[in-house]
């Protein structure tokens, strides 16, 4: 997000803070629903940044009704309560007026490309018609199942380069635009990796039966609850839930409240626009990895780097938190001291923490779990390295497919699992080692330095482009001439 | 199955098999995984175990340090789906 935007973000918040506070609720969704068009980059492929934000709702609707649904094959109209109703209602308005922008010139360009208004209508009355008669043909059991496969496949698209690029060329051909210049560029959908995420989230623990009942509105407000749309933290829903149906108690103009707010804010923006954009130019980088003239030079660019990425991500959920703070929702941490910790594991524990708190949930525990009931119960090593080596391969993936992601997930991964394995050896030996205050403390700052370098080599993977630049990086480094 | 015996079990099973001490004297309110005595697999251990030894399935986003750091949290959480 561009200060601009953020700008009229913390406006908006701060507007809506003087409403009547009955009204909070449907302002914060009706603003969420319309934010989403706008943070939308204009995309060149005709249609598509009106799509794009129109899928993501449109998927969310259909979640939401298989995920809220308590009885089999009822009739989805005449199941809406009377709010679920109205939050309907809501929507269809908005993506409907969304379109308006095509017939008349507005002041603000909430979207660039929309398309005619009765072809957005027809789509919607087929949705209409096909989703009933659907629930008689498919249960909700499987259709969660369906939606789980759409939404992962709607994420390797968008995280692969090769398929981006298929996709806008076959995009361009449908809008009859040059395939020439298709690229992966064409196909930016902003937000989607973190509403997949949460997505999936609400799908899984709706599997498992322990998600809690929400309204239409509850469930799109959190899905796309939008300082946190861009780039998260992935809240749970059940958090959300607890804030939200709290909203109209809440004091934004409370003294500790409003403080904390605003210097989240000015916190955030401090280490996003300055100390970040101020590292970006020493900092490593695709196009300078070649610049650096000795070794010493080269270690600069990535100590440089890894501040940046550091400051740039944290202070961007700086913000996102204290705004979401004058709404009256509380998002999570997303990081803890990550450089400071003395453990590989630690690091991940404090390191973009609703991400790997999210993929431990869902992709390590149920995969530890399996295998551990499984015939190979007693390979515990082996568990271990499979399990940690997946869950840091979807941590990988979930930045890029691309084989230097992949790479430096696996580089965590087997971090990761020689630390448990040399951890459950020395535990024993930790322990005694606390009750001698200064050695522990050697140990610990020693760690420190370790788990630092180790983090930060890793990062060589995240910046190249391709393997054969990070080794060569990883030579340069060590004052090898490549 | 009674509070006592689940409690039990579940501490033979921790500090036996995770902790690999059985003279360690695990308290009922020791945080284990901040405690650093396991770690997050070991809560994955630990859900298997509950299942075969009470017939408990804990779901996975139930299985984290915040909901089963003490022993006091993790036989509260058996014996509400027991009962």
């Amino acid at each position: 997000m561009e200060i601009a935007q953020i700008a009229v973000l913390v406006v908006i918040s701060l507007v809506n803070a003087l409403l009547p506070s009955q009204w909070r609720k449907w302002v914060l969704f009706v603003i969420s629903l319309i934010i989403i068009y706008w943070l939308q980059p204009s995309l060149s492929i005709r249609w598509l940044d009106y799509t794009l934000p129109s899928i993501i709702i449109g998927i969310s609707v259909i979640t939401w009704w298989v995920v809220a649904s308590r009885e089999k094959k009822i009739s989805p109209i005449t199941a809406l309560s009377r709010e679920d109703s109205t939050s309907l209602v809501i929507i269809l308005a908005i993506i409907l007026l969304l379109t308006i922008p095509r017939y008349f010139d507005f002041p603000i360009a909430l979207t660039s490309r929309p398309p005619e208004i009765w072809q957005v209508i027809t789509i919607i009355i087929a949705l209409i018609i096909i989703l009933p008669l659907g629930s008689y043909l498919i249960s909700f059991r499987w259709t969660a199942i369906l939606l789980l496969l759409i939404i992962l496949a709607f994420l390797i698209i968008i995280k692969s380069e090769v398929l981006s690029i298929h996709l806008s060329v076959f995009l361009r051909q449908q809008t009859g635009q040059d395939t020439g210049i298709a690229s992966v560029i064409d196909i930016q959908w902003l937000g989607f990796s973190y509403v997949a995420f949460r997505l999936i989230h609400t799908i899984r623990d709706w599997q498992t039966g322990i998600l809690p009942d929400l309204s239409l509105r509850e469930f799109i407000t959190y899905v796309i609850f939008f300082p946190a749309f861009t780039a998260g933290p992935i809240d749970r829903v059940e958090r959300f839930l607890n804030d939200f149906r709290a909203i109209e108690k809440y004091n934004p103009f409370e003294a500790n409240r409003f403080t904390e707010a605003a210097a989240r804010i000015c916190i955030g923006l401090f280490k996003k626009f300055f100390i970040a954009d101020s590292l970006a130019i020493i900092s490593l980088s695709h196009t300078s990895i070649d610049q650096a003239l000795s070794a010493p030079a080269l270690w600069l660019m990535l100590y440089a780097y890894a501040l940046r990425l550091f400051f740039d991500f944290s202070g961007y959920t700086d913000i996102a938190i204290g705004i979401g703070i004058l709404w009256g929702i509380q998002l999570p941490e997303n990081f803890n001291r990550p450089y400071l910790k003395n453990t590989i594991t630690t690091f991940w524990q404090s390191w973009h923490m609703t991400l790997s708190s999210w993929v431990r949930t869902y992709v390590y525990s149920p995969l530890s779990r399996q295998l551990l009931r499984s015939r190979y119960k007693n390979h515990v090593n082996i568990i271990l390295l499979i399990s940690t080596l997946a869950t840091m391969l979807t941590i990988g993936i979930w930045h890029g497919i691309t084989l230097p992601f992949i790479v430096w997930g696996l580089w965590h991964g087997i971090g990761l699992f020689i630390h448990k394995v040399w951890s459950d050896h020395t535990r024993a030996w930790l322990r005694r080692l606390r009750q001698h205050p200064g050695r522990d403390a050697a140990w610990r700052w020693t760690g420190v330095i370790l788990t630092f370098h180790f983090v930060v080599l890793g990062w060589v993977w995240f910046v190249s482009s391709d393997l054969s630049s990070a080794f060569r990086l990883f030579l340069a480094l060590f004052g090898v001439a490549p | 199955m009674d509070e006592q015996t689940v409690r039990e079990n579940l501490r033979t099973f921790i500090v036996k098999d995770l902790i690999r001490d059985p003279d360690y004297d695990l308290a009922d309110d020791e945080g284990v995984v901040t405690g650093g005595l396991i770690d997050s697999f070991s809560l994955a251990q630990i859900g298997v175990f509950v299942e075969q030894a009470f017939g408990v399935y804990i779901p996975d986003p139930d299985l984290t340090v915040a909901k089963m750091d003490t022993l006091n949290q993790m036989v509260a959480r058996i014996l509400r789906d027991i009962q």
